[in-house]
C-alpha cells in the first residue's frame, strides 16, 4: 500500500468534486486527539456554531436545534455521541451539516482540518476491537502518517440511542 | 343464459339472499372506501364479496351477472394489489356496477334475468382500471398488448436480472426480434401516459378570483421592491438626509409588512376547498346505514361552504365517517324505543361546519340516547384503566375522555359498523396531526355532540412569547385565555400536582422545570416565606379545560411560520413544533394539550412513587 502525498498547489488544479476512480475525497475534522473523515459528497456545508435552542427530553447526544436558512435542523454533539468528555465550544468549533434521506443534520466537531484526496486502496477495514464506535467506522485510512477514521454517517444516525434514547452509561 | 341448476328454487333463493347481503355490505364499504381509499380491509372485503357473487352466479349460469361481477372484480383486484389508485370516476363506476348487480338480482327474484345493455358500464370499468393504474412496468404493457407472451417475458426478466450490466427490457425485446421498435416505442409512450395521470392526482382546482388576488398582491410587492431599490440607490449616492432615510425606511417596512401578510393569507386561501367535498358523501351513507340498522334518520347539513385547507380534507374524512357511524349505531335509538321515550320516531343527525375566529369547528350531533358516563366508568375499571376510588374523583368530562383510548369500546358486540374500538383514538390522533382537537358533549337521553376544532391555516401561528428560566417559548395565541399575576400563596398541593386558585376557579398549575427536567429558577413552594410571592401565569385553554402555566416573563406577541420538528423528538409531546423568531433564533412552540397530559403523567408518577 502506498501513501501518496499531495501538495497544496496540485490539489488546487483539479475541479472540486471530481475524483478519479479509486480515489476518495474527504473532509477531515478533529474530535479530541483523533482525526475523523467524511465523504465530501455527504457534506452539505460547514458553519460556525450559531445559537442553539435546547429541546427538552431530546436524545442525549442532541445539543439542540438551529435555524439553517429557514429550516430547523437537529444538531448532534459528536463528542457526546462518542462518549468523550464534554468540551466547551471555542472559536474552532464547527458544525458539519450533512444531508441524508431528505433531511439535514448538523454535527458539532472540535475543528475542521481540510479536504483531502486519498486513494481508495489506502483504506483498511476497521480493526475488530470491542468498542461501540466501531459500528459506524467504515474504515481507517492512512495519509501522511496520519490515521484517518472514516465515519459512516448514516450508520451513526440510525444507531440505537443516537437520535432516541437516554444517555449512554458514563 | 341460464342452466338447469337455476331451475331449482331453493338454490336460487339461497343465492339471492347471500348475494343481496353481500351487495348491501359492499354498498356501505364502497362509500366508506371513498373516504379511505387505501383501507386494505375494506378493499379486501369488497373484493371477496364480488368474487363470491361471481362464483355462485357462474355456478347457476347467470351469465350477465358473471360478466359484470368479473369485470368489477378485476378493478377491485388491481386496487387491492396496489396496482391502481382510486379516483372519483373509478368509484362511480364501482357503485354503478354494484347497483346494476342489485337490479339484476331483483329481476331474477321477480321472474328472470332480462337483457341488459352492459357495454357502456363494462367499458367504463375497464377504462377506470386502465386509467387508475399506477405506472405499469414495460414488460406488462407488452404482454397486455399481446406483443410478447408471459412466458417470454418471464425468460427475458430472468436474463435481465442475470446480466452483469444493466440492460433495458425494451432493447432486449427488439434485439431478439420479438417486437418491432414501433411496438416498443408505443408501449413506452403508454407507460409515460399512465405515470403522468397518476401525478395529476396532486392537482387541485382553484377559484380564478383567488389567483387574481394573488397576482394583484404580487404587483404591489413589485412596486414596493422598486421603492426600496430606489431608496438604496439614493442612500448610497448620498442624496438622503438621515431623517428622511429614517422615515422612508419606516414607511417601506410598514407597507412591506402589510403586503406580506396579505400575500401569505391569499396564498393559503388558494389551497382552501369548501368542506362540502367531504360532506357530500354523507347523505347516501346515512341513508344506507340507517336502512341497514332499521332506524329512521334525517341528516341535516349546515355550513357546507365553509372552507378549509385541502390537505386537511383527507385527514378529517375518516374521523367524520366514524363519528357519524357512531351516532347511527350507538347514539340513535330504534324508532320503537324513541316512541316509548316520547321522542319522534325519526332521529336527527346534524353535520355543521362553521368558522369561529381562527378555527374551523365541525359539529356532529344527534338527538339520540347520549353517552352514559357510568357505563364508560365501569368499562374503564374493567379494563384496568382506573381504580374505583379514582373514578369517583373524576369529572364527567374526564370520564368521557376514556372513550379516546385505543381499544376502548362499550358496544356489547362489535357490529360491523363500529364498536371495534379502533375509531376514537384514530379520530383524536388525526385531529392532533392537524393541530386540532376533539371534545364530546353529551346529555343522557337527549343526545350527543362531538366537536372537532381545526386551525384555519396550518402554517401561520400567532403566538405569545414567554420566558421561563433562560429559555423563550412560544404559546399558540388561540389557546391563551389570559395572563395574570398571581400570589404563590394561592397554590396548593392536591395529591402530587399543584393547583392554583384564581378567582373562583381551581386550575392545575404547570411548571416547565418539572416537565422538562431543567433547573427551576425559583422554586414554587407554597408557604416558602423567603420568595417574592408574586409571579406571572398564562391561563391556557385545552378543549373545555383550563390550565395555568407558570412563567417568568411575558415577551410579546408574534405571528410566525410554524415548522415541524422532525421525528427525532418522540420524547416530547408537549412540543407542537418550532418557529423562527424575528431575530433568527429557533423558538419551541408548546402544545397546551400536550403540556396538560404530561403534567398529569408527572403527577401520576409522583403519586405512585409516594403510594
Amino acid at each position: 500500500m502506498s501513501v501518496s502525498s499531495q501538495p497544496e498547489n496540485r490539489k488546487a488544479s483539479k475541479p472540486l468534486h471530481s475524483t478519479s476512480p479509486g480515489e476518495l475525497q474527504l473532509v477531515s475534522f478533529h474530535l479530541g486527539s483523533e482525526e475523523f473523515c467524511l465523504d465530501i459528497l455527504r457534506v452539505q456545508e460547514i458553519i460556525r456554531l450559531p445559537q442553539l435552542t435546547r429541546v427538552p427530553n431530546s436524545p442525549y447526544a442532541m445539543d439542540g436545534v438551529m435555524n439553517l436558512r429557514g429550516k430547523i435542523i437537529p444538531v448532534i454533539a459528536l463528542r457526546k455521541a462518542f462518549a468523550l468528555d464534554r468540551l466547551a465550544h471555542d472559536k474552532q468549533s464547527r458544525i458539519v451539516v450533512i444531508e441524508t434521506n431528505g433531511s439535514q443534520f448538523g454535527f458539532i466537531v472540535d475543528s475542521v482540518s481540510e479536504v483531502l484526496r486519498i486513494p481508495a486502496d489506502t483504506v483498511a477495514p476497521p480493526p475488530q476491537i470491542g468498542r461501540r464506535r466501531q459500528d459506524y467506522v467504515s474504515g481507517i485510512g492512512k495519509f501522511e502518517n496520519r490515521l484517518l477514521i472514516l465515519l459512516d454517517i448514516e450508520r451513526l444516525l440510525t444507531t440505537d440511542g443516537m437520535l432516541g434514547g437516554a444517555a449512554p452509561p458514563a | 343464459m341460464t342452466n338447469e341448476l337455476s331451475q331449482d328454487p331453493s338454490l336460487v333463493r339461497d343465492f339471492l339472499v347471500e348475494s343481496e347481503e353481500l351487495l348491501q355490505q359492499m354498498d356501505q364499504d364502497m362509500v366508506a372506501l371513498e373516504a379511505a381509499p387505501r383501507d386494505a380491509e375494506l378493499l379486501n372485503r369488497i373484493f371477496r364479496g364480488m368474487h363470491t357473487i361471481k362464483g355462485t352466479s357462474g355456478f347457476l349460469g347467470f351469465d350477465p351477472v358473471v360478466q359484470l361481477s368479473h369485470r368489477t372484480e378485476d378493478v377491485l383486484n388491481a386496487l387491492r394489489r396496489g396496482e391502481a389508485q382510486m379516483d372519483r370516476r373509478c368509484m362511480d363506476a364501482l357503485l354503478a356496477a354494484r347497483d346494476q348487480l342489485g337490479t339484476m338480482l331483483r329481476d331474477i327474484e321477480q321472474g328472470g334475468l332480462k337483457t341488459y345493455h352492459l357495454d357502456p358500464l363494462l367499458a367504463e370499468l375497464h377504462e377506470a382500471q386502465r386509467r387508475c393504474a399506477a405506472s405499469p412496468p414495460l414488460g406488462e404493457i407488452l404482454v397486455k398488448r399481446d406483443v410478447i407472451t408471459p412466458g417470454t417475458l418471464g425468460a427475458l426478466l430472468h436474463e435481465q436480472a442475470a446480466s452483469p450490466e444493466p440492460r433495458r427490457l425494451g432493447e432486449m425485446v427488439v434485439k431478439k426480434g420479438l417486437a418491432t421498435p414501433v411496438e416498443v416505442g408505443d408501449a413506452l409512450v403508454r407507460q409515460k401516459e399512465v405515470a403522468e395521470s397518476a401525478a395529476a392526482a396532486q392537482t387541485m382546482r382553484v377559484d380564478a378570483h383567488k389567483l387574481d388576488e394573488l397576482i394583484n398582491l404580487i404587483g404591489e410587492l413589485v412596486l414596493e421592491r422598486n421603492r426600496l431599490v430606489q431608496l438604496s440607490r439614493d442612500c448610497s449616492l448620498g442624496k438622503l438626509a438621515h431623517a428622511d432615510l429614517d422615515s422612508f425606511l419606516g414607511q417601506s417596512s410598514a407597507r412591506l409588512s402589510f403586503i406580506t401578510d396579505e400575500l401569505q393569507s391569499a396564498g393559503l386561501k388558494t389551497r382552501m376547498v369548501p368542506i362540502e367535498t367531504i360532506f357530500r358523501r354523507f347523505p347516501r351513507l346515512v341513508r344506507d346505514v340507517a336502512r341497514n340498522l332499521q332506524k329512521e334518520v334525517r341528516l341535516v347539513i349546515q355550513g357546507e361552504d365553509t372552507e378549509l385547507d385541502k390537505s386537511m380534507v383527507e385527514l378529517i374524512g375518516d374521523p367524520l365517517v366514524h363519528l357519524v357511524r357512531n351516532s347511527l349505531d350507538h347514539g340513535l335509538e330504534t324508532p320503537e324505543l324513541r316512541e316509548k321515550s316520547g321522542k319522534p320516531r325519526q332521529g336527527t343527525i346534524r353535520l355543521e361546519a362553521s368558522q369561529e375566529g381562527d378555527q374551523i369547528v365541525i359539529r356532529i350531533s344527534d338527538d339520540g340516547a347520549g353517552i352514559d358516563p357510568d357505563r364508560i366508568g365501569r368499562k374503564a375499571i374493567e379494563k384496568g384503566l382506573v381504580s374505583a376510588e379514582r373514578l369517583r374523583l373524576l369529572s364527567v368530562k374526564e370520564i368521557l375522555d376514556f372513550i379516546f383510548l385505543p381499544g376502548f369500546s362499550t358496544a356489547e358486540k362489535a357490529s360491523d359498523l363500529s364498536g371495534r374500538g379502533v375509531g376514537m383514538d384514530v379520530v383524536r390522533s388525526n385531529l392532533k396531526k392537524l393541530n386540532g382537537s376533539v371534545d364530546i358533549e353529551t346529555h343522557l337521553g337527549a343526545g350527543t355532540t362531538v366537536r372537532l376544532r381545526l386551525p384555519l391555516t396550518l402554517a401561520i401561528l400567532p403566538v405569545l412569547l414567554v420566558q421561563v428560566a433562560n429559555e423563550i417559548y412560544a404559546l399558540p395565541l388561540r389557546s391563551v385565555v389570559e395572563t395574570a399575576q398571581v400570589d404563590l400563596r394561592h397554590v396548593h398541593r392536591l395529591e402530587q400536582s399543584q393547583v392554583l386558585r384564581l378567582r373562583d376557579e381551581t386550575l392545575p398549575l404547570i411548571q416547565l422545570s418539572q416537565l422538562f427536567h431543567t433547573e427551576p429558577v425559583s422554586e414554587c413552594l407554597p408557604g416558602s416565606a423567603d420568595r417574592a410571592f408574586s409571579r406571572k401565569v398564562v391561563i391556557l385553554s385545552v378543549g373545555e379545560k383550563r390550565v395555568a402555566l407558570l412563567v417568568d416573563h411575558l415577551i410579546g406577541q408574534e405571528s410566525t411560520v410554524v415548522k415541524p420538528l422532525g421525528s427525532y423528538l418522540h420524547g416530547c409531546p408537549s412540543l407542537a413544533g418550532a418557529t423562527i423568531s424575528g431575530d433568527g433564533r429557533v423558538r419551541l412552540v408548546l402544545d397546551p394539550a400536550g403540556l396538560l397530559a404530561a403534567s398529569k403523567t408527572a403527577s401520576e408518577i409522583g403519586r405512585k412513587a409516594t403510594a
